[in-house]
């Protein structure tokens, strides 16, 4: 114990570098806002945030001006005046409407599908007594992020191919070939394994906060482990679940390297369906349009989530009646 | 009595026996052939320092953890592969691991939903317990809206709801500040004792295994080191460790020099000194003699003791309701040793620096191999 306080008395000479920097930051920040001012120093500090949001906030207006204008196909200028014809388009056309359709209907099975797979993942990974199994889970997760969309998806090609793996197996096995890829199924696919990790990586903390000793509690007060499951560990890794749902939501929503490549063109998503608008028929108006359509219902069914689970760790905590 | 009737009487009437109880992780034993019988309705607590042993001792036999050798028996069934679920055990855990997401009512009901009792008594019963640890007001209070004494509470109204056969308490107490734990200590053993529950309770507070236990397990480096009432462990530790570990202890180091029935002389320093020894000590043995601070004592004027010696002040703390001294006796080649003085009895208004002459009555001594 005396040791510990000679340690504190003499310092290594980074630790007191250390604290002449802080103590100078200190005297200058106390210097440049006196007194009451100091109280001003977190919102200080928002204001690059502030302003990266401005930013995207001007480009969403921008975008919503231009999603009114109409494209001249003779000068392929924007028209002068606003018009409500590239949203009449969009609902009216069975090709936007398919595509819309399959995008939310995609995602809606992503989610779950990536919820359902990632808890029991997470939860291992959490709470397993083996420190090599745990890391073995962890960068397995990381894995994927190191190999980039591109090269996963066409790594599914291989895999899903005519000729690929999967149908090399069936064949040694005697059965018939299967063509997943170019369909939606295959778009599903690769959009999963896309998003496994992120699912993972916004349940772990939620895991983890809760105490193990909370789990024993329960078993030890008669339940068993189903009903420990579904009385105390789900109910407490709500907050998890409701950022895994938020994340996979919108990245999966926007999502365009995967269902380019594994569905083959004919199973675009809207964010596809914005590219061919703005760069094959530089239409911007009806790009815009998707754009604004993507956002408004995005938007709202994660407010409903909000609404409905509260936002827990991932905003204010709730008011307790 | 004839051998079999007395295995069985004492297997009718103990609540839990351990057997040679060993839990080993990665080849360190953190409980080693731990042993104890505990009677019906009995309070025991296991104190011991940190890393002893306590908790894992008291996980398996909630059925956490299973024991690497050895077995438990609750009310002479052996329990090694009963899941803690199957176990009706109450357990109120270090950090009380109350369910966050539920009302105090609902923390309490838990366990009665979880093992089927009748719904129609299930409001009641709730009731009572949480009036039974007085928190009949707050039944309705979320977790976080309670203060620490009262989560506290919950915890050992949940424990209790379902009317285990055994209470295991891992150091509920331990975070809370002192006058709100020694209230809590007089309220454990209040309830312990109202519903007659046999209670394994751990701490490493040597004041709680004295006040509320009627048996007190002391534990060291994953061994049990003696079990028994609070009055003989504080009176007769069975070892260096026990007195040691409980109250403020001198050792002076001597050599045994001759023994008779249950006393030693020994050689400290030059002067024979006599003591107490739990077991017979051969000449030549080297040992401590074990002297608590309040029977050492600063003599007065013509006070005449057994033993004394002359000493000098080196420290002297008022803590109220005594005063510790610590001297230096250059007789006792130069031991420190504390001494507790309550009356002021023979210091009157010494100080540091001032010579004294110090003594005790040498049925106080205890002698213990070193
Ligand atoms: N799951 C585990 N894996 C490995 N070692 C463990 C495990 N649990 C406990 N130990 C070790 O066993 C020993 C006893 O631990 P235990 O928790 O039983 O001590 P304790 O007496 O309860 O201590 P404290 O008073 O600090 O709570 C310690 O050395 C600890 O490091
Ligand atoms: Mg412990």
């Amino acid at each position: 114990m005396q040791g510990s306080n000679a340690g504190r008395a003499d310092a290594s000479p980074l630790t007191r570098a250390r604290w002449r920097l802080t103590d100078a930051a200190d005297t200058m920040l106390s210097a440049l806002f006196p007194g009451r001012a100091r109280r001003l120093t977190p919102y200080i500090f928002l204001i690059p945030a502030f302003l990266i949001v401005g930013v995207i906030v001007a480009g969403l207006f921008y975008i919503g001006d231009s999603s009114l204008r109409v494209l001249d196909r003779s000068t392929f200028l924007q028209s002068e005046d606003y018009s409500l014809e590239n949203y009449v388009n969009i609902y009216e056309r069975a090709g936007y409407r398919s595509v819309l359709f399959r995008t939310f209907s995609g995602t809606a099975i992503v989610t779950i599908t990536v919820l359902l797979l990632s808890f029991p993942y997470a939860y291992l990974m959490v709470r397993t007594q083996s420190s090599f199994l745990r890391k073995f889970l962890l960068f397995n997760l990381f894995l994927p992020f190191f190999l980039g969309q591109v090269v996963r998806a066409y790594g599914w090609l291989i895999i899903l191919g005519q000729e690929g793996l999967v149908n090399g197996i069936l064949g040694q096995l005697g059965l018939a070939n299967i063509s997943v890829l170019y369909t939606n199924t295959a778009v599903l696919i690769g959009l999963i394994q896309y998003m496994l990790p992120f699912g993972v990586l916004m349940l772990a903390p939620a895991l983890t906060a809760i105490d193990s000793d909370i789990e024993a509690a329960s078993e030890g007060l008669g339940a068993k482990w189903y009903q420990t499951l579904w009385h105390v560990v789900l109910p407490l890794a709500k907050p998890g679940f409701v950022a895994a749902t938020v994340v996979v939501f919108t990245i999966t929503l926007t999502e365009f390297a995967i269902p380019a490549i594994l569905g083959g063109g004919t199973n675009d998503y809207v964010a596809n369906a914005i590219y061919d608008a703005f760069f094959r028929v530089s239409d911007m108006g009806a790009g815009s349009a998707l754009g604004v359509v993507l956002i408004v219902i995005g938007t709202t069914l994660v407010s409903v989530l909000f609404a409905l689970m509260g936002t827990g760790t991932v905003g204010f905590l709730k008011e307790d009646k | 009595m004839d051998d079999t009737a007395r295995r069985s009487e004492t297997s009718t009437q103990a609540a839990v026996q351990v057997q040679d109880v060993s839990m080993v992780f990665d080849g360190t034993p953190a409980v080693d052939a731990a042993s104890f019988d505990l009677a019906h309705g009995r309070f025991l607590t296991i104190l011991g320092p940190s890393g002893s042993g306590k908790t894992t001792l008291l996980r398996m036999i909630a059925g956490f953890q299973t024991p690497t050798a050895g077995e438990i028996f609750i009310k002479g069934t052996p329990v090694s592969t009963t899941p803690p679920h199957k176990r009706s055990i109450g357990m109120v855990f270090q950090k009380l691991a109350l369910f966050p997401h539920m009302t105090a009512a609902e923390n309490v009901a838990y366990p009665l939903k979880m093992r089927r009792f009748a719904p129609a008594d299930i409001p009641g019963r709730v009731k009572r317990y949480l009036e039974l640890v007085q928190l009949g007001p707050y039944a309705d209070r979320r977790i976080h809206q309670l203060s620490g004494g009262q989560q506290q509470r919950v915890a050992i109204a949940r424990a209790l709801v379902f009317e285990p056969d055994l209470l295991l308490l891992d150091e509920p107490l331990a975070a809370l500040d002192r006058k709100l734990r020694e209230e809590m200590q007089l309220e454990f053993r209040r309830i312990q004792q109202e519903l007659g529950v046999t209670t394994i309770n751990v701490t490493h507070d040597q004041r709680e295994a004295l006040v509320v236990s009627d048996e007190v397990i002391v534990m060291d480096d994953g061994r049990i080191q003696q079990m028994a009432s609070p009055t003989t462990t504080y009176g007769e530790p069975a070892n260096r460790f026990v007195a040691n570990f409980i109250g403020v202890t001198n050792f002076l180091p001597g050599e045994v020099i001759g023994a008779e029935s249950g006393r030693a002389r020994v050689r400290v320093a030059g002067h024979e000194l006599e003591g107490r020894v739990a077991e017979p000590l051969a000449a030549g043995t080297q040992v401590d003699c074990a002297l608590r601070a309040e029977h050492a004592r600063i003599l007065g004027e013509a006070e005449a003791v057994s033993f004394s010696a002359d000493a000098v002040i080196t420290e002297s703390i008022f803590e109220g309701d005594r005063t510790v001294y610590s001297v230096v006796a250059q007789a006792l080649g130069g031991a420190q040793i504390r001494v507790f003085d309550t009356l002021h009895a023979g210091a009157g208004n010494k100080g540091i620096g001032d010579a004294v002459r110090i003594g005790w009555d040498s049925r106080h001594l205890m002698v213990f191999p070193r």
